[in-house]
């Protein structure tokens, strides 16, 4: 019992003292909005200057007096097949919110050490200098998007809404969010987790409020400034319609992140109903990542980190298709039926 | 003829913001996308596998290339010529545009695939092949995007 105070005492602490950074860091000052672009609306401001994620969730929270308790029936249905239709963080062809068309880093949105480590990884991945495009990305080793990426990824998504959880599943990488409806942070591993921790809360207009914290470093994509184990948002999602009546749904993103950003970033992210691909038949896999994996981060000759890719016959080739004696090393090699892929007679061994 | 050129142009700009969030989970820094090379051959596997599909090659001197494309996933949705794992077969003829791995081993990016009478393009950044090779570049018999350049 007394170890249980002095831990509680210890962990109260520590989030004082956590608390006091943050609100050091932001308060008072005014985040960066995404204007609006066609098809893509403004992202949502801020109703005030929050200094950290936690001060604007429970702000909201409040706002809509906890939050709308919702059953199987009335929860809003977001059912089918989702595409990306487009996001506020690619600001042009080539330049996003952090990197201008000319390849220059955008002044006054990151840290200068974030800005320093953005140069950084710049120079190392090759994008200052190259035209061939980025020349490491953290998902070559099959590591999930995870928050924030997950949002800006390509791939179809579903989305689950059910009264205590709704469920956010992403094609790329078995990358699933979950967000607990009407409960609190929770971390019993002592550990941080590439989809962090995600609570949430609905509004009487059906909107769902998420914040999440406990995230991994991630990025936003390949090239991006990387964020920090202290990257945290408050999102809100909805389903709407465009001006020409289309169907989205939306997302608008407000990002914190004490080691990385100057200030609060707010950014919309649109995805589109894909009912050709339903009626096509397109299903969600597990997305095999590792066991078929031939691409591996190197170094060349000048110490620089590339990306190279294995060939049928080198070593450490994996064959997505074959027999892997290494899949199933307690079997007889010669073991009929073992094929994970037996539609076609195409060995390659 | 400034029409085509125009499609071209329209064609690379897409094809160009397409890599800035492509279907890939990697760099395309092995692959060499200055040079895109015209080949034909025999396929001994379409591999519909994410996280890439890869396609195996067999062209007339008995040497297989393995060449990728995008995550199948992406391939199924397709608005235009989608793919799915029964597209190619073991033993079809068929012609490719790629883009070569920088090192010289038998491998590379994809850009187009030419069968069954469509133009595929299963390509990511690491090959973003001209469009010109659908018509004129194939129908001349060019074997490279620096033989067509140079008879243009």
């Amino acid at each position: 019992m007394k170890n249980m105070k002095k831990l509680l005492s210890v962990a109260t602490l520590s989030l004082t003292f956590s608390a006091n950074e943050l609100t050091a860091q932001y308060a008072g000052i005014a985040g960066y909005v995404a204007p609006a672009r066609p098809g893509i609306p403004a992202a949502i401001a801020p109703p005030q200057n929050f200094a950290n994620s936690t001060e604007h969730y429970e702000y909201l929270r409040e706002l809509h007096n906890g939050g709308v308790i919702h059953t199987h029936n009335s929860i809003p249905k977001w059912d089918g097949l989702w595409g990306r239709a487009g996001n506020s963080y690619n600001t042009g062809r080539e330049s996003t919110i952090f990197r201008n068309e000319d390849g220059n880093i955008v002044e006054g949105m990151l840290t200068p050490e974030y800005e320093a480590a953005f140069r950084y990884r710049l120079r190392q991945s090759g994008l200052d200098s190259s035209d061939n495009g980025v020349t490491v990305d953290r998902l070559t080793h099959c590591e999930p998007a995870g928050h924030p990426r997950w949002s800006l990824e390509p791939y179809i998504r579903e989305m689950v809404n059910e009264p205590h959880q709704s469920w956010f599943m992403n094609d790329l990488g078995n990358d699933t969010r979950r967000i607990y409806i009407n409960q609190e942070h929770q971390n019993l591993e002592g550990n941080h987790f590439p989809q962090g921790d995600s609570v949430g809360f609905w509004t009487e207009d059906d909107q769902l409020i998420v914040h999440t914290v406990d995230v991994w470093p991630m990025d936003f994509f390949r090239g991006s400034p990387p964020t920090s184990n202290q990257f945290e948002s408050v999102e809100i999602f909805w389903r709407g319609t465009l001006e020409n009546g289309e169907d989205r749904l939306f997302l608008s993103s407000t990002f914190y992140d004490t080691h990385m950003l100057a200030k609060p970033v707010s950014l919309m992210y649109v995805f589109e109903r894909r009912e050709d691909l339903e009626e096509f038949g397109y299903r969600t896999r597990y997305f095999e990542c590792s066991g078929n994996q031939n691409q591996y981060i190197t170094f060349d000759e000048n110490g620089n980190p590339t990306t190279q890719t294995r060939l049928p016959g080198e070593e450490g080739f994996n064959d997505p298709r074959g027999v892997d004696p290494l899949r199933t090393p307690d079997l007889p090699r010669d073991l009929p039926g073992q094929e994970k892929n037996p539609i076609f007679n195409d060995s390659l061994f | 003829m400034k029409f085509n050129r125009l499609l071209s142009l329209i064609a690379i700009l897409l094809s160009s913001s397409f890599v800035s969030n492509s279907y890939a989970h990697h760099s395309f820094a092995m692959f060499d996308k200055t040079q895109e090379l015209f080949m034909s051959g025999t396929v001994t596997r379409w591999g519909f596998n994410a996280p890439h599909v890869f396609l195996f090659l067999e062209t007339e001197d008995g040497t297989v290339w393995t060449f990728e494309g995008r995550a199948p996933q992406s391939l199924l949705m397709s608005q235009e010529n989608p793919m799915t794992g029964y597209t190619l077969e073991p033993g079809q003829s068929v012609e490719v545009v790629i883009c070569p791995l920088a090192d010289g081993r038998p491998g590379g990016a994809l850009g187009y695939i030419h069968a069954n009478d469509i133009w595929y393009r299963p390509g990511h950044g690491g090959c973003p092949a001209d469009s010109r090779w659908e018509d004129e570049w194939s129908a001349a018999g060019y074997a490279s995007r620096a033989e067509a350049e140079a008879a243009m």
